[in-house]
């Protein structure tokens, strides 16, 4: 048995619980994890809490208990976000039509798109997680956005290749007002949809959510433009996610700061 | 040996019944919820701050946001990690309030309380002492498990993290702290060794 084996004992024994006898023959011999163990062990005398703190808490609760209808299942949460993304979506190829997806080879097609509908999922699974406080996660919800963005990009830098573009900022704000003009109805109401659970975490969830918006414009775009010069792509296309991600962000620190001033008045 | 950590089944079916009850606006719930779940709260506090109370204070705090969040609860999940979270986000809350005011006044400061020891011979610093020197994570992650006896799967739950992100940090600080106490135990052991 190692020191790092002991590391492992004592993070999965709950509390001050002994270390099993197997630990025994290295802790005679280790002086650092006799040393550690016992000073994590140590009986704690923390003074106790005063009585009449918890009765007024309960009191200041009571006062205002009120029954409260609990949130809804995730499964409903992002049956909702499949539905508003793919509707939206939807709306956006119809007007401008599937040229993008004409232009691409069927490699860049599965690339992007697989990578866009498991980028979807991600970031619609995180939201729902972050709506309940203790969650379990696979990954950790305050890098996912960036994460997501920068797999993106990388992913397009890899796929797409230069090509010549004369109207490279010309065409470049159309697509980035077309994208956005999908982009801002889906952040306003994925918004609506989880705004009762973001209560807690309010910028990593303006972040995601606003994300998540992002992949839409990302996805009209890339049905139906059929400008393939890696650098439109990279900074055209990329941009809705990257201005959608951080206008959610900005959004969810607004309320955040709405509600500490209302924390702050009524306290 | 396998000496991988198992994540615990959340036996707290009891606590899930009470937070069922408690969006159902019965007191009674409250009052239990309240009465078993603040000395753990306070604990945690106090461990990470040394001051009482601070400690209270943020105590009072978790309790106005949980309720204030009680409907995000989702009936059969565990109820420490959702609690655990909320308390993070009232002290984070609380680190970024007393940031914003020092910069505006000058505070008087409040020392610290030095928790009572058990063992007043022991020559080994107290718990609280030696993780007051670890970073901010790592001293979290050790605190809720070891002081607030949660599992690994708890504390990944409510620090918003995965279960071996948490296992890194708890590492990487029991390592810090054996480097600690070396370092304390060779600093004890040198005078002597000049003395003689």
């Amino acid at each position: 048995m190692t020191c790092h084996d002991i590391d492992n004992l004592i993070s999965s024994k709950p509390g001050n619980a002994l270390p099993p006898p197997e630990a025994a023959a290295h802790l005679d011999t280790c002086d650092e994890c006799r040393a550690l163990i016992g000073v994590l062990n140590e009986e704690r005398k923390l003074a106790g809490l005063p009585a009449v703190q918890l009765e007024r808490i309960q009191a200041s609760i009571v006062k205002t208990l009120k029954p409260v209808r609990p949130l809804a299942p995730a499964s409903l949460f992002l049956f909702a976000c499949a539905i508003i993304f793919l509707s939206i979506a939807a709306i956006g190829v119809i007007p401008f039509g599937m040229q993008g997806w004409g232009a691409l080879g069927i490699g860049q097609r599965v690339a992007v798109f697989a990578t866009l509908a498991g980028s979807a999922v991600l970031l619609g699974v995180s939201i729902v997680g972050q709506m309940v406080p203790g969650s379990k996660y696979a990954l950790a919800p305050a890098g996912l956005p960036v994460g997501i963005l920068t797999v993106l990009l990388i992913l397009i830098a890899a796929t797409f290749r230069p090509q010549a573009d004369p109207g490279f900022v010309e065409n470049g704000l159309t697509c980035m007002k077309n994208g956005l003009t999908y982009s801002i109805p889906g952040a306003l109401l994925f918004w609506l949809l989880v705004r009762r659970g973001a209560i807690l975490f309010p910028k990593l969830i303006g972040a995601a959510a606003g994300g998540l918006a992002g992949l839409i414009g990302l996805s009209v775009l890339e049905m139906n433009c059929s400008n393939l010069d890696v650098y439109h792509v990279l900074v055209w296309h990329g941009g809705v996610v990257v201005i959608s991600s951080v206008a959610g962000a900005l959004l969810g620190a607004a309320v955040e700061y709405i509600d500490r001033l209302k924390r702050h008045k009524v306290s | 040996m396998q000496l991988e950590a198992q994540p615990s089944a959340f036996p707290n079916a009891e606590f899930e019944q009470l937070m069922a009850r408690y969006q159902q606006a019965d007191p009674g719930a409250v009052a239990v919820l309240v009465e078993r779940l603040s000395p753990q709260l306070y604990r945690f506090f106090a461990s990470q701050l040394g001051n009482r109370a601070d400690a209270e204070d943020m105590l009072q705090d978790t309790w106005l946001r949980i309720h204030r969040v009680r409907h995000t609860y989702r009936a059969g999940d565990p109820v420490l990690p959702w609690v655990y979270t909320i308390a993070r986000r009232v002290r984070v809350d609380n680190y970024r309030k007393r940031i914003r005011i020092s910069t505006r006044e000058t505070s008087v400061d409040v020392l610290p309380e030095v928790p009572t020891r058990n063992d007043e011979t022991s020559s080994l610093p107290s718990f609280e002492e030696l993780v007051a020197v670890l970073p901010e994570s790592q001293r979290e992650v050790v605190t809720m498990l070891k002081v607030n006896e949660l599992s690994l799967e708890e504390v990944a739950r409510a620090t918003s993290s995965t279960v071996g992100a948490v296992k890194q940090k708890a590492h990487r600080a029991y390592q810090q702290l054996r480097n600690l106490l070396e370092q304390q135990q060779f600093a004890q052991a040198a005078p002597k060794g000049a003395a003689r």
